[in-house]
């Protein structure tokens, strides 16, 4: 009982103060809602996460252990887990050379910029303006190398030493382990994943633009005019083309309720001379009439049925949010603590 | 008049008095049209949870996609596949992730009575915390508490696109019948949603994510959209008290359309000058 109570408590409780919290004039009410109830969210967040941590590495070793189907991958998790863990609490790599009493800047700053692949010019300048120690701007995993970069550097300054970046600060060092793991495996796999997209965009909206009924045939239209709308080509199209092809589609639009061909093709006839009357007396101006314009179409498109469409759908969510939050708020919604 | 109209009236004009009163002191100052309308809102779902609640009947339209719930599992049980249930990659502060967790806790009762695997890999730990409450619960509703096992719900990592690469190998490897996607989604919606087209999976997503829902309509079989998605528990419990909020949001969307009217006429009048009275000025107030 109490596993239900305590809960339920804690929720109406923190929830009327959120809510109430923003209209009362009080500075500890405020600073509550407005700091303190995210920051204990994130706290509580970031504990939660070794829960989440230990389930998938109990889950994946137990793949291992008992050889389940396709292990190898779970593996490769767990190696990689410890490899992260690895290189962001035990192993900084992140040494550096730091050089004091510099004497031969010039011959320093060549052998830095060819070191580094910057300009002499910009090396020459930080040095100059280092008062004290100038730290050479590489990093290296290993302290060897360091120390051999220092035996090199050395005879232009009268001393120095391998030094490492703080704990912490090793995570967003350009060199280290853990920014290399970052950089060089994390985000390409992301940006693969992410490009992915691209293709699933394509093979959804094949699906979505097949001509099955009046719906899907005006969305393909408003798809097209927006694409094309879009890029330059679509304003190197004149409007008075756009006005055939609109004369075309009524013509297909009509043709299933006018039975006698010379009625339709005279009708169509009238269309396409007023279309070109217009487009004469606009001196076949590519922009006249605006409307029919693609890059205006696919604006009109854009801000007024789309935008009214969306803006619907928006105050839906946002009173469904609005209900579902009053719903919690005063303990009637009891599911999500598996009632 | 209906007593409850006349006791809420009172209790409306009791709260936004003492709020009047205490205005600038107790109550902060420029937040005045926020607060009447969260009372006004607050109230008017009240009273028709109040109505439900004695007894007036609620007529909420079939949602199609909640009635498919039901075939997607049944369907997975024929074929002697799993079900994967992903509840987005937002945590627990997120109203849609709450909502996820409700329609897990139907799915996975009805997959405890058909005895079928259930599949929920998260992205948050709390949320994981959340959904194994959510199915055991259910699996202990559904009378076969010994089918439930922790891992059923699993952690799979807390990046956005490493999540999605989780779910996708799941679903390559795994090959579930049915598909739900009911949380918070982002750009990886589409890539479970294709990924789940190519292997044939049933699919019903539910989402508050604006964006997302032209993605999972193209891709799924069943969409619950914005709202919809929102009053699935509500739905599912089948509760007067829960229905009435239905009905009480329903009536404040109605009227957030008579006052878009209002407003757009009394503006429109106030432009062409034959209305000495700005709207916009005094809802702002």
């Amino acid at each position: 009982m109490l596993k239900r109570i305590i809960p339920l408590l804690i929720v109406v409780s923190i929830g009327l103060l959120t809510l109430f919290g923003h209209f009362i004039n009080v500075e500890f009410i405020q600073d509550f809602v407005d700091n303190d109830s995210t920051q204990w969210y994130d706290i509580i967040a970031s504990f939660a996460i070794f829960l989440g941590a230990l389930n998938l590495i109990k889950l994946q070793s137990l793949n291992i252990i008992r050889k389940k189907k396709n292990w190898q991958y779970s593996l490769l998790a767990v190696l990689s887990f410890f490899l992260v863990i690895f290189a962001g609490f035990f192993f900084r790599g992140t040494n550096y050379v730091e050089l004091s009493g510099i004497h031969n800047k010039e011959e320093l700053s060549f052998i830095v910029s060819k070191l580094t692949k910057s300009p002499q010019e910009q090396i020459l300048s930080n040095i100059n303006s280092t008062e004290a120690e100038y730290e050479i701007p590489k990093i290296y995993m290993s302290g060897s190398s360091a120390e051999s970069l220092l035996n090199e550097l050395l005879p232009f300054a009268d001393s120095g030493e391998v030094k490492q970046k703080k704990w912490g600060a090793h995570l967003n060092t350009d060199g280290s382990l853990f920014y290399w793991i970052f950089d060089y495996i994390f985000t390409p796999l992301s940006a693969t994943m992410f490009a992915l997209l691209a293709f699933f965009v394509a093979s959804a909206s094949y699906r979505a633009f097949r001509i099955r009924n009046f719906e899907a045939t005006l969305l393909l239209v408003s798809g097209i005019i927006l694409m094309l709308g879009r890029v330059p080509v679509g304003a190197l199209i004149p409007a008075w083309i756009i006005g055939y092809i609109c004369v075309l589609g009524i013509g297909a639009g009509i043709a299933p309720f006018i039975k006698n061909k010379q009625t339709f093709l005279g009708i169509i006839l009238i269309l396409f001379i007023i279309n070109t009357g217009i487009a004469f007396l606009n001196g076949w101006n590519p922009e006249a009439p605006s409307f029919l314009f693609l890059p205006n179409l696919q604006n009109w498109i854009f801000t007024v049925p789309t935008a009214a469409g969306a803006r619907a759908m928006m105050i839906g969510i946002a009173l469904g949010i609005v209900g579902t939050s009053f719903r919690i708020i005063t303990g009637l919604e009891r599911s999500f603590l598996g009632e | 008049m209906d007593k409850r109209i006349i006791t809420f009236i009172g209790i409306f004009v009791f709260i936004v008095g003492i709020y009047y009163l205490g205005n600038g002191n107790i109550f902060v100052n420029d937040k005045n049209t926020i607060f009447v309308s969260v009372i006004i809102v607050s109230l008017t779902i009240s009273f028709y949870i109040q109505k439900a609640r004695s007894g007036e009947e609620i007529y909420l339209r079939p949602l199609s996609a909640l009635k498919a719930i039901e075939e997607a599992v049944g369907r997975a049980t024929e074929m002697g596949k799993s079900v994967l249930f992903v509840p987005g990659i937002s945590d627990m502060d997120q109203v849609e992730t709450v909502s996820g967790m409700v329609v897990l806790g139907h799915v996975a009762e009805m997959t405890a009575s058909y005895e079928t695997g259930l599949n929920v890999p998260v992205s948050k730990a709390i949320v994981m915390e959340a959904a194994r409450e959510t199915t055991s619960e259910a699996y202990l509703r559904a009378g076969r508490p010994d089918l439930f096992y922790d891992d059923m719900v699993h952690y799979v990592t807390e990046d956005q696109f490493a999540y999605a690469a989780g779910v996708n190998g799941i679903m390559m490897r795994e090959k579930p019948a049915a598909c739900f996607y009911q949380g918070k989604f982002y750009a990886e919606s589409l890539i479970f949603a294709e990924t789940g087209n190519s292997i044939g999976a049933i699919q019903i997503a539910g989402t508050g994510s604006q964006a997302q829902i032209p993605f999972f309509v193209t891709a799924c079989d069943y969409t619950l959209i914005g709202e919809e998605f929102f009053t699935a528990s509500a739905y599912l419990s089948g509760k007067p008290e829960m229905l009435g909020s239905i009905k009480g949001q329903d009536i404040v969307k109605s009227l957030i359309m008579v006052s878009i009217i209002t407003v757009l006429f009394f503006d429109v009048f106030n432009q062409i000058g034959l209305l000495n009275f700005n709207i916009t000025k005094f809802l702002t107030f």
